[in-house]
């Protein structure tokens, strides 16, 4: 607890959030499972973990560009959802793909336009459309079938000599994620936004002459179209079309962000936190289906793993 | 030397009430301009005006003889006109580079903020102020000073050749206070115009070249202020006739209902006492800032005293009060305090006038205890105070400033308080309600109540008030009896304080 004290004064003064919180219990999580568990280190099971990793790193850094500003994006994992019916439907992949993002563009921009236009407040905003795309997913296709084009299957499972193409992409993602949230103006106008309002100084960003409407519809656009993208890798591994598939996405991309250090008032996160704590509830997943622990107990455990690492972040701590 | 900044026929009103009436106003480069005026005569408005938050209602702003019209703070910026608000804007969670640049970031050739050039540039800035800070510090980790050179850092960055300073030293201590002047004296060897707003006489004198005198919005007098002395400056701010807004005072006063004793505000400051009787109104003058707020609001255990003894109708009150269950352990003991800011701190805006009154009766119970109607006390109190309405089921924020104002007090006279706390009896509040509410406080004095107001309006204090304290520095300088007082009187006690008191 000391060292905990002292590692998180020095990251005092920053705005990237407690980051290494969850890197410290991946750490001990790795050490524990390779040695007590005999299936964990496997080069099958490593494959298996990195495969269900990158859904959830995906939406949940689409997601975590809404949390900045302070919101929430309740309807990633219906994208999710409606992306799988609608690659699964009998039509050619180069006239899906499009539709998927078209879809995903669409959605994201009527969550923001709710939002700074119309006033409603970010979850009731993404709340409401998720009912209405589980009900178009759900319209496309009633129950989880039909069957997703092959080149669709190959992009997501294939291999490029002996290495699996899911790195690739997830390498691809991250750096585009990375670019957006740190390495853009917009990033940082995202921080600008969220600390305006976490902080009350709204006006601050706005005298600054940030276009803050367009910024906000922006980025639940951006979170919309990585729970397309999401969707596209969950369709390419289960190769058909489910219209429940991407529920439980939507709260743990939520929980990805903020077991990853992003405050959920704004204004204070980092990338690398959120891969961080996507990583995390993977791999804490993986390893009490190892143990062989019940599904009741799984989600205790997550829940109280959250609120643990949530409470280790508070502002004050981080002189916010 | 030619002017560089003009401002003319300049007005602006807020519903009714005329903010900054028909100002006209110039600024030349190389001098510093001092902004005074009572609180509420309109200097900050002007400066908004001038910073692109509020636009006039007419009149225009001409810059080396060129008309400039602004919508946005932004523009005023790019028109070179730089503003550090009395309320700081940087925002806490983004460097001082990020905050200087803030929407105007260099680029890389790959699309990424160029922190590179930012800092440099941000680095070279602060040396022209002759500050060494990183440029990545987050604003959060800086004192109020530091924000403030930050932001005159980014007028200077802006190539701004105008500053307005809006009461910059409000928040300063004696070193950065002295840190600050020597920063305003750089910018005016650089040839640029300031604008300083101010209450401290001692600060105008030291650092400025001309002033200009608000009052009621309206332009009274500007000088060159070595022509000038303060006497004759304060005598320019007062000089209001007091008319026949206010009640006759009696003269028959009980029992001390607040007593405060070796009252000490924080360690440093020196303890003050004072009480309120039965039957008598009691204000606490003084400028703005010098505590008073704190003093009452120690009360309701927003501000932890360091010491002494407050007692409300005899019986003491444990200090510190918790902030939690302030307002109601003060209810408990026969006391009603009335904040300043109605709208978000008294009322409940969309609950009906009934509610509203009612709420410090039901506070009184137990949590479950069934909630009566109480119709009858509600109506009697809406006909004491005369509160115009369609009825007591309509919501409050349909009444007028002066109604809402007469709903809030209702509520502790529903209670039947014997002591009443109020800050800011008529803000906002239309002349006829201002009687109103006048006539309506000294008649609750006349029936035994003990009553402690705390105003900006010197005259509204004199005029309705039996005794004065004035409170200067966090603790009581003079008492006086309202009779006895002039505006002139308080200020002079006051602003005498502060220029004796520092050394």
């Amino acid at each position: 607890m000391r060292m905990l004290g002292t590692l998180s004064r020095s990251f005092k003064n920053s705005r990237q959030g407690l980051w290494f919180v969850p890197l410290i219990v991946i750490v001990i999580a790795l050490v524990a499972l390779t040695a007590y568990t005999d299936d964990f280190a496997t080069g099958q099971n490593l494959n298996n973990l990195l495969s269900q990793a990158m859904p959830l790193i995906i939406v949940a850094i689409g997601q975590m560009t809404v949390v900045l500003l302070g919101g929430m994006d309740l309807s990633v994992g219906s994208v999710i959802s409606l992306t799988t019916a609608i690659l699964a439907l009998d039509a050619p992949p180069l006239a899906l793909i499009p539709a998927v993002f078209l879809a995903a563009t669409m959605i994201g921009f009527i969550n923001g336009f709710s939002i700074v236009t119309l006033n409603v407040h970010p979850i009731i905003a993404t709340l409401s459309l998720q009912f209405i795309v589980v009900g178009i997913a759900r319209l496309l296709r009633p129950v989880a079938g039909g069957s997703v084009p092959d080149a669709v299957v190959s992009i997501v499972t294939g291999s490029f000599a002996g290495i699996p193409l899911s790195i690739f992409w997830a390498m691809i993602i991250v750096t585009l994620g990375w670019k957006i949230i740190h390495g853009s103006r917009y990033g940082l106008h995202l921080f600008a936004i969220g600390g305006g309002v976490s902080s009350g100084q709204g006006n601050a960003a706005r005298h600054s002459g940030l276009a803050d409407k367009r910024n906000i519809i922006l980025a639940y656009i951006f979170s919309a179209l990585f729970a397309a993208l999401a969707g596209v890798f969950i369709a390419g591994r289960i190769a058909s079309g489910d219209p429940g598939v991407g529920d439980s996405f939507t709260l743990d991309s939520v929980t990805a962000v903020a077991i990853g250090g992003t405050q959920l008032s704004g204004g204070v996160g980092s990338l690398h936190g959120t891969l961080f704590g996507a990583i995390l509830m993977v791999l804490l997943a993986n390893g009490m289906n190892l143990a062989n622990l019940s599904a009741f107990l799984q989600g205790a455990m997550k829940g109280t793993i959250l609120v643990i690492v949530v409470a280790l972040q508070s502002r004050k701590k981080m002189g916010l | 030397m030619t002017q560089l900044i003009e401002l003319s026929g300049m007005t602006k009103s807020f519903g009714a009430n005329k903010a900054v009436d028909n100002l006209s106003l110039t600024l030349m480069p190389g001098s510093v301009h001092a902004l005074i005026g009572e609180n509420g005569a309109g200097k900050s408005t002007v400066m908004k005006i001038l910073a692109g938050v509020h636009q006039p209602d007419s009149g225009h702003i001409y810059k080396n003889g060129r008309q400039l019209v602004f919508n946005h703070p932004r523009q005023a910026l790019d028109f070179g006109i730089s503003t550090v608000f009395q309320e700081l804007s940087l925002l806490p969670n983004l460097t001082i580079a990020e905050n200087m640049f803030l929407g105007r970031e260099p680029i890389t050739s790959i699309g990424s903020v160029d922190y590179k050039k930012m800092n440099a540039d941000s680095v070279n800035i602060l040396a022209e102020l002759g500050l060494g800070l990183d440029p990545n510090t987050l604003a959060c980790a800086l004192t109020i000073a530091e924000r403030q050179f930050v932001e005159i850092a980014h007028g200077i960055k802006a190539d701004a050749d105008i500053f307005i300073l809006d009461e910059p030293t409000a928040a300063l201590n004696a070193a950065d206070v002295d840190l600050l002047n020597r920063q305003i004296r750089r910018l005016k060897n650089a040839g640029k115009a300031i604008v300083y707003i101010s209450h401290r006489m001692e600060e105008i004198f030291e650092i400025c070249d001309r002033v200009t005198v608000m009052k009621d919005g309206r332009h009274v007098a500007t000088h060159e202020l070595s022509d000038i002395t303060p006497d004759v400056l304060i005598a320019l701010m007062v000089g209001r006739e007091l008319d026949t807004l206010f009640p006759d005072r009696s003269e028959d006063h009980g029992a001390i209902r607040l007593d405060f004793k070796h009252f000490k505000l924080t360690a440093t400051s020196k303890p003050l006492s004072f009480s309120v009787s039965a039957g008598e109104i009691v204000a606490l003058a003084g400028l703005e800032g010098q505590g008073q707020r704190e003093i009452i609001r120690s009360l309701i255990g927003q501000y932890q005293p360091s010491g002494g003894m407050i007692a409300v109708n005899g019986i003491s009150l444990p200090l510190p009060v918790a902030l939690n269950h302030g307002v109601r352990k003060l209810n408990a003991l026969g006391a009603g305090f009335i904040p300043e800011d109605r709208k978000e701190e008294g009322l409940f805006l969309g609950l009906s006038i009934a509610d509203n009154i009612g709420l410090s009766i039901h506070a009184q119970q137990k949590a479950f205890t069934l909630a009566k109607r109480l119709s009858d006390v509600i109506n009697r109190t809406i006909q004491k105070l005369n509160v115009k309405s369609t009825g007591s089921s309509a919501h409050v924020n349909s009444l007028s400033g002066g109604n809402q104002q007469k709903v809030l007090l209702g509520r502790y006279l529903a209670t039947d308080a014997d002591v009443l706390i109020i800050e800011e009896p008529t803000r906002g509040v239309d002349i006829g309600a201002k009687a109103e509410i006048y006539k309506i406080l000294r008649s609750l004095a006349a029936q035994g109540k003990a009553i402690l107001v705390l105003s900006r309006e010197t005259v509204e204090l004199i005029g309705l008030c039996d005794r004065i304290y004035v409170v200067h520095d966090q603790t009581i300088v003079a008492q006086m009896p309202a009779a006895q007082a002039t505006e002139h009187k308080i200020l002079d006690v006051a602003l005498s304080q502060s220029v004796h008191g520092k050394e």
